[in-house]
């Protein structure tokens, strides 16, 4: 167990650190959930932008924030870090 | 509403050097967030970082080893600055048991090895990294920063709650978040009443074959150790005057 911690471990670091390795794909292939904002709710705080762990969060040009359907992951840190509850996880069709 | 309209993220630059399209990591992880918010910090120099393995004869020779690990196993990132590096421990306690998972000696070791700016910090908090790792990067001489990542797989928790657990480790006191150098040894976040630490030992499956008597035991731990933490500093405001 502790090889395959070590083994994956040290490809995730790799790929963080962009050195040429790993071949490009698209995290958010395999995605169960996508967070979904409601704009009467949202304050344009931009927590979920701060909390997302893979910078899939972008900016509108009206100030609101929407995810990256290519980037995100489905995680829902934006979900339970949202204080007004404005962001909601919808199933995957 | 617009006088709320307060936009968190004009605090930090919004170039992102995060690149995600390779990233490996699984769904919330906490050691993709931390390196994502220390790319912020650091911006144009993350490109000169290498991670650096524990065990080579180079980090022998740089007297890396000093830090015992224990049973957990950490990642170094080294960043080059100046005459100097910088070392960011991002601790994610794979393979800890629960004595291993709450002891933390290495930023007390890092201080009395010398180094002139150490500091424990988590994602959780995400402006109190930003300022810890801009500091260390400004700072003269050896950097050392301790980071807590909570990992979803590993710890076996909701990946939506790796902020949130980040949160309860220093709200507990199993991780207080301080600074070391430039004349400083503080708090940089209070917990005047603190979570009890079953709730953030409970919220972790991994630890889901704990009895009463081994949490209260762990409390203890974690409370005298808190103390401890308490006098250095009182210690060392006496000493500096």
């Amino acid at each position: 167990m502790g090889l395959t911690i070590r083994f994956q471990k040290n490809m995730v670091e790799c790929s963080l650190l962009e050195k040429g390795l790993g071949k490009p794909f698209h995290p958010g292939d395999r995605r169960e959930w996508t967070p979904e904002w409601d704009r009467d709710r949202c304050i344009r705080c931009g927590l979920c932008y701060v909390y997302c762990p893979d910078g899939a969060i972008y900016r509108t040009d009206d100030g609101f924030f929407e995810a990256d359907a290519d980037k995100c992951k489905g995680c829902g840190i934006c979900h339970r870090e949202c204080w007004f509850g404005a962001i909601s996880m919808v199933k995957e069709e | 509403m617009d006088k709320f309209n307060l936009y968190v993220p004009n605090f930090l630059p919004f170039k992102e050097y995060f690149i995600p399209e390779k990233n490996h990591a699984c769904p919330g992880c906490g050691l993709a967030l931390a390196i994502r918010q220390t790319y912020k910090a650091l911006e144009k120099e993350i490109e000169k970082a290498t991670w650096q393995p524990l065990m080579s004869a180079e980090a022998f020779e740089e007297r890396l080893d000093i830090f015992e690990m224990g049973k957990t196993e950490v990642s170094f990132l080294r960043i080059p600055k100046g005459k100097a590096d910088i070392i960011l421990c991002l601790d994610n306690e794979a393979g800890g048991s629960l004595s291993d998972v709450l002891e933390k000696p290495m930023p007390s070791i890092a201080v009395a090895e010398g180094f002139h700016y150490v500091a424990a910090a988590c994602p959780s908090y995400p402006f109190d990294l930003y300022a810890k790792i801009k500091r260390g990067f400004q700072t003269e001489g050896k950097v050392y920063i301790h980071i807590l990542c909570p990992c979803p797989e590993e710890w076996k928790f909701d990946p939506e709650l790796t902020v949130k657990i980040g949160r309860w480790a220093v709200e507990s006191r199993a991780f207080p978040l301080y600074e070391v150098g430039g004349g400083v040894y503080h708090l940089t976040v209070e917990t005047p009443k603190p979570r009890s630490l079953s709730d953030y030992l409970k919220a972790q499956k991994r630890f889901e074959g704990l009895s009463e008597s081994d949490i209260e035991e762990a409390q203890a731990f974690v409370d005298n150790e808190y103390k401890r933490l308490l006098d250095t500093i009182q210690k060392y405001l006496d000493t500096t005057g």
